[in-house]
């Protein structure tokens, strides 16, 4: 139902106002579940829900079937969608509980690596501004590692141009941890996962170390070729 | 004199005919001398002959006699179908020992099941018997007059009830972009309260809609269809052709959790609780029995939590304790087997919830409905294809 939503500009501009079942959960499934189309995602995350409280009638929106939320999906504190992604994005062979220790091992080395600046930190001031939460950290470094331009080749007259153009949401996401993953990924073979992951995290959170680098790198070479840029079009 | 040579005519046609036919037996011959009097009489007695009934008669069209052919077909297969239907049931009445004028269909389905029990997985092909209205597909009436020319001015598209529909749909579409258009211009808003609700509904499945079409369409159209009636309702108007979106709209049942909430029983030591059987999630099989008021004692197998050695089991098994701030109010105990951590984990997680139902307030009912709670997740193992190492993966492609 959701996929064969198609409406025209015109249509979107006026209907905001009439907008039916907002979907909070944007799941996308890579191929069609044995749900059939008129199952509605679920709503679990305590926040996601009051949101829904405000804006409709409850018992209308219970009269719908929902699909059950998917093993990895909980209503708990400690559940992010997003450090779910990064695990599966380190996970290998569908090894979940190996990629769920690292990750979580990884948090912990960031953990004592803040605390123990926390401690050295001589003024209120300096200990302010240190994070001390890891989840924080990972969104922060995920933040500053997401490129906004991207290069696609384009081949005109026999030559291919490195074309910039703008990047879709997800895309860029997928590129940050990517890219996090590969910088850890370059290590030491006496070097463990979760340490390398914990210090390119907090270098990225930082605003330094490699993958800011190269995001860096990334957006000059697209101001370097801004002039292909009409290839996206022409 | 005009009328005298009229009637010489009119008798002297089928007696030439005769004549000539006795003389020459060719059929040939008998056509050309039907054409060659008409012909002649049509040069010099054109304004004498009633043309106009005679070629009333001669003109129905070939389509027409094909199409009248086949419904006396149909009717009279119809008629044979509904006489042994007839028969058939009183009979099955009788093998039943029950009466045969008050066996209805459904004392026929449940004969039918006791007598030739069958455990054919997909429905529709188990034995059945239904009247031969419901098994056999409902027929076009005539689409043509007796000339040929058709009635439907979308005749020639081949599918004219569906390329009706998508007419009479953009037709409601470009009415409602009007009437949008004179509201703006007085200015006024539309009326929130007026707006289509289509929550407790769906559109008609294809073969619904060809049932109600009498055509057969394609996936193609199928798809067309939809995104044409969605493009219909996102309109703000479109509350204003609500029987015309009704009409190809199908209600869902109602939730089951809002039929019937057992009331939960009480122990010795007067605690109320509740069983579920039957918790089931892919390979696993259980049940899970819910004591209030407790502590939030879990009880797995006669483990606690630890029963499962990942995070992720034990966040599932939580889940709904967390979810209705049940969590140290209820205890909780499970016997579960088959399957592996993930499965026992989901179906002590929907026992749970389904229990629950019976401690909490109808609001948060509501929202574990939402949440997805009260879902049974029906899904299995896909099964492994011939020709190919899994379910979907296919051998890597070689050239040779």
């Amino acid at each position: 139902m959701n996929t064969l939503r198609i409406l025209p500009k015109y249509c979107c501009k006026k209907t905001q106002r009439f907008c039916r079942l907002p979907v909070s959960q944007n799941r996308f499934y890579a191929r069609p579940t044995s749900f059939p189309d008129f199952f509605q995602n679920p709503v679990f995350r305590k926040e996601d829900q009051a949101k829904l409280v405000e804006t409709t009638d409850l018992s209308k929106l219970a009269a719908v079937p929902v699909k059950p939320p998917a093993v990895y999906e909980t209503c708990s504190a400690y559940h992010d969608p997003l450090v779910n992604k990064v695990i599966n994005h380190v996970m290998e062979m569908g090894k979940k509980q190996l990629a769920r220790s690292l990750v979580e091992k990884a948090f912990e080395n960031i953990k004592r690596i803040q605390i123990e600046r926390y401690h050295l930190a001589s003024t209120a001031e300096e200990k302010n501004k240190i994070e001390l939460n890891p989840k924080k950290v990972l969104h922060l470094a995920i933040e500053n590692s997401k490129p906004l331009l991207q290069l696609s080749p384009i081949k005109r007259g026999g030559i291919t141009y490195q074309v910039p153009g703008p990047i879709t949401e997800k895309r860029s996401l997928f590129l940050a941890i990517k890219w996090l993953l590969e910088a850890t990924n370059e290590k030491e073979r006496t070097i463990h996962f979760p340490e390398q992951f914990a210090w390119e995290l907090l270098d990225a959170a930082n605003n330094t170390g490699k993958v800011v680098k190269k995001k860096q790198d990334l957006h000059r070479q697209c101001e370097a070729n801004r002039a292909y840029a009409h290839y996206r079009w022409q | 004199m005009s009328h005298v040579i009229n009637f010489s005519v009119k008798h002297l046609l089928p007696v030439t005919k005769c004549y000539l036919r006795g003389n020459f037996v060719s059929s040939f011959c008998k056509y050309s001398s039907a054409s060659n009097s008409t012909s002649n009489s049509g040069n010099v007695l054109d304004n004498l002959t009633d043309w106009e009934t005679l070629s009333k008669k001669k003109k129905i069209s070939k389509a027409m006699k094909a199409y009248l052919e086949r419904a006396q077909e149909h009717d009279e297969f119809m008629k044979k179908q509904q006489q042994e239907f007839a028969i058939g049931k009183r009979h099955l009445a009788n093998m039943m020992g029950e009466d045969p004028e008050t066996f209805t269909q459904k004392d026929v389905d449940r004969a039918i099941e006791y007598l030739f029990p069958s455990g054919i997985y997909d429905p529709a092909a188990r034995p059945l018997m239904k009247p031969p209205e419901e098994l056999f597909p409902a027929r076009k009436a005539a689409e043509f007059d007796e000339a040929g020319r058709p009635h439907h001015l979308l005749f020639y598209t081949g599918k004219p009830n569906f390329f009706k529909l998508l007419y009479d749909a953009a037709d409601n579409i470009k009415q409602l972009q009007n009437f949008e258009d004179r509201v703006i211009r007085k200015k006024a808003t539309p009326d929130p309260n007026g707006a289509l609700s289509l929550e407790g509904s769906v559109w008609l499945t294809k073969e619904q809609l060809e049932q109600v079409l009498v055509e057969k369409i394609l996936d193609l159209e199928y798809d067309n269809f939809k995104v044409v009636m969605e493009r219909l309702v996102s309109l703000p108007y479109s509350y204003r052709c609500k029987d015309f979106i009704e009409k190809y709209r199908n209600t869902l049942a109602s939730q089951k959790f809002a039929l019937e909430i057992p009331k939960p029983s009480y122990d010795d030591d007067g605690r109320a609780f509740i069983t579920t059987y039957e918790c089931l999630r892919k390979k696993a099989r259980g049940d899970v029995t819910i004591r209030s008021p407790g502590s939030g004692k879990i009880t797995i197998n006669g483990k606690d939590i630890t029963y499962f050695e990942d995070v992720q089991s034990r966040e599932q098994v939580l889940f709904p304790l967390i979810f209705t701030g049940m969590q140290d109010r209820v205890d909780v105990e499970c016997n579960i087997e088959g399957g592996g951590p993930s499965g026992q984990a989901g179906a002590i997680r929907w026992g749970i919830a389904w229990g629950l139902r019976s401690f909490v307030e109808k609001e948060m009912l509501e929202k574990m409905q939402i949440a997805g709670l009260l879902t049974r997740d029906h899904r299995r193992r896909e099964r492994k294809k011939p020709g190919q190492p899994g379910a979907r993966k296919k051998p890597t492609w070689k050239k040779r």
